[in-house]
């Protein structure tokens, strides 16, 4: 998971034809529809390559 | 995972500055050394200082480096990025600060801004979707899709948004009219066609954030109920252009353009029109027309676009500062805290381009209600060389100029109005005590004379005569009787123009008379121009006493119109002069003197 439209594993649908309502919550706070610390880590580390600080991340 | 973040200011100033360059020297030196990996380099949005760009911010070191040159990377890199050591000699200087700043909350151009709009620009890469949404970014537009839509409307009324691009119409009304016109075929349209001379706030947040433009078109089409949106940007904003063209592949690509957005019924599709650069086009009709693929030409109102606007179905035009407030008050507890900063006629924050005799050129995001005392000397540090202030020219050439007199004036929409100005979309051309009034007029006149679209004939015809009797005035030809005929004629044109623009155009000549009504008298009754603008009208002159004989003025003028030994006073061959103020410019002992033709120097420069 390079950018926050891959899929984190093959639990997540969303596709820009088939869109989930939960995507954008998701892309920072997900997964939304499982739970996985593996797909959480692949969300964070997306994240953490490009936060300049603490206070980067807005929720 | 990078050690730091180098975010290097990809605006256009900081471009025309050097910043390409700066960058590429950094790339070469880290290439050179081989630690090019570690490090995450940005050519981002604009932090707002233009004065002293180009600029690099590092991250997380919180680091403001400025005035940087291509020859700077060497030490920057060796010392701060291998070494860890800050460059104290990059630093910003001033003399408004003790010792060199380190950051943002240190520089004393920031102290009074509040980000709201540009809460991103310059700290995310505006070519990066992920980003966007790292910041909080379409979290707004998920929340709205969830609400009743006219209760979207709402509260956008109830934040007080108005039009932020010049005429101050409360936003969410305007959301209304359209929502509620009769139709299923709707439009949203975004006015990038900023025209105003010195003004480029738009095209600043459109480079450094132009996802917050797409969020804030999608609320509003999701409001009223619209499919389609414009994006009307001028050609001469290609950075813009492209920056957009990215963001909208990539809100397709995620699914925030398209169909069912989201998984709702909801299709919205987003187009990008470039503008020929007509200033007319910035007026809202005449841009719809364009789009249309008509002449850029304004039409009688109402309807009003919202009810009728392109292609004759209901439409939502406002502009780029006005879509970029909406995501701020649409997400979860933004209406709160929109309204705690303003006035009360007047929410939010403003995004101003400060230019012209102003020492910190650049562009401040400030709370409504900021006085001009404090945009003028706490934000923008004072007038260049430290001569005196003497009038803000405010909202562009459709705008007024502020005199010293209201230095104290708060800065919102209905002060504004009642001192003659507008806010316009945001320009602040500050003068100096050598800024001629009518020559300031005389210009601005002369812009929206040429820019006039000549559909109408208040406008097409009224500007012309007002422009020849400034002409006049300004070359020595003036009559007592000029004064009340430009009244006249201005109130005419407010009266009776077709659109914004022909009905505005008059305010630089009616505000400058209000408030340098002697500069006009002076200019009729004397023949003479005291800021030594209007070159028929003054005469320079060596105050022999204090001229040193430097020579340093009869090296700069072109014409060899200044005689005298070395060590001895020179002289100015008036026949030969054509004033053109280079050795004005020149003389370090501030002996050359403005005075009234054929007279002896009695104005002091």
């Amino acid at each position: 998971m390079e950018k926050f439209i891959d899929h984190c594993c093959s639990k997540c649908t969303h596709t820009k034809e088939e869109s989930c309502k939960d995507f954008v919550v998701c892309c920072v706070e997900g997964p939304i529809c499982h739970e996985d610390e593996t797909c959480t880590a692949k969300r964070k580390k997306i994240i953490d390559k490009v936060k300049l600080n603490e206070k980067f991340v807005i929720s | 995972m990078y050690e730091k973040h180098l975010m290097i200011c990809g605006a256009t100033g900081c471009l025309s500055s050097g910043s390409q360059k700066v960058a590429d020297a950094l790339i070469e030196e880290l290439d050179k050394r081989g630690i090019r990996d570690k490090y995450r380099l940005v050519m981002g949005g604009c932090p707002g200082f233009c004065e002293v760009g180009p600029i690099i911010v590092i991250y997380p070191d919180e680091v403001f480096y400025c005035r940087l040159e291509p020859k700077d990377m060497i030490e920057m890199v060796e010392k701060h990025l291998v070494g860890g050591e800050i460059v104290e000699k990059l630093l910003y200087k001033g003399p408004d600060v003790e010792a060199p700043a380190r950051f943002y909350d240190t520089i004393p151009f920031y102290a009074k801004q509040r980000f709201n709009v540009l809460h991103n620009s310059g700290i995310i890469d505006p070519e990066d979707i992920d980003q966007y949404i790292m910041r909080g970014g379409y979290r707004a537009f998920t929340r709205s899709l969830e609400m009743d839509r006219l209760a979207i409307c709402e509260e956008v009324k109830k934040a007080g948004l108005r039009g932020r691009g010049g005429g101050g119409f409360p936003t969410g009304m305007k959301w209304e009219f359209s929502h509620k016109a009769p139709g299923t075929k709707k439009y949203v349209v975004c006015n990038a066609d900023e025209g105003d001379p010195g003004a480029f706030m738009d095209r600043s947040i459109l480079e450094g954030d132009p996802h917050a433009i797409l969020e804030g078109m999608l609320i509003c089409a999701w409001a009223i109920g619209a499919d389609e949106g414009y994006i009307y940007c001028r050609a001469e904003y290609p950075l813009a252009i492209a920056r957009l063209k990215i963001a909208i592949e990539q809100a397709e690509e995620y699914g925030l353009l398209g169909k069912n957005i989201l998984g709702y019924d909801f299709n919205f599709k987003m187009k990008i029109k470039e503008g020929a650069g007509a200033f007319v086009c910035g007026e809202e009709t005449a841009l719809l027309a364009s789009i249309e693929g008509k002449r850029g030409m304004p039409r009688p109102r109402p309807p009003f676009p919202a009810i009728a606007g392109l292609f004759g179905k209901p439409t939502v035009l406002n502009n780029v500062e006005t879509f970029a407030n909406v995501p701020l008050i649409m997400k979860k507890g933004g209406l709160e805290e929109y309204v705690k900063v303003g006035t009360d006629g007047s929410k939010g924050t403003k995004v101003f381009a400060l230019a012209g005799k102003i020492r910190n050129t650049g562009l401040c995001e400030v709370p409504m209600g900021i006085t001009v005392r404090e945009i003028i000397y706490d934000v923008g540090g004072g007038i260049k060389g430290g001569r005196d202030f003497k009038a803000v020219q405010a909202g562009g050439p459709s705008g007024g100029c502020i005199p010293k007199d209201l230095l104290d004036l708060p800065i919102d929409y209905d002060s504004l109005t009642k001192a003659g100005a507008i806010m316009g979309s945001g320009g602040l051309v500050v003068m100096d005590d050598r800024t001629c009034m009518v020559d300031l007029a005389h210009y601005f006149l002369g812009f929206t004379q040429k820019e006039s679209c000549g559909k109408c004939t208040p406008c097409r015809e009224g500007t012309k005569r007002m422009l020849e009797i400034l002409s006049r005035i300004t070359e020595g030809e003036g009559k007592t009787e000029d004064l009340d005929t430009l009244d006249s004629l201005a109130f005419s044109i407010k009266d009776s123009a077709l659109c914004g623009l022909g009905q505005t155009c008059p305010n630089p000549v009616l505000s400058t008379i209000r408030y340098f009504r002697d500069e006009y008298e002076e200019h009729i009754n004397d023949k003479f121009c005291r800021a030594g603008a209007c070159k028929k009208l003054f005469n320079y002159v060596i105050d022999t006493e204090n001229c040193t004989g430097c020579r340093a003025c009869v090296r700069v003028c072109p014409v060899d119109a200044i005689k005298g030994e070395k060590k001895e006073p020179h002289e100015i061959i008036q026949d030969l002069c054509t004033r053109c103020g280079s050795c004005l410019e020149k003389c370090r002992q501030d002996c050359i003197m403005i005075t009234r033709v054929g007279r002896e120097a009695d104005v002091s420069n």
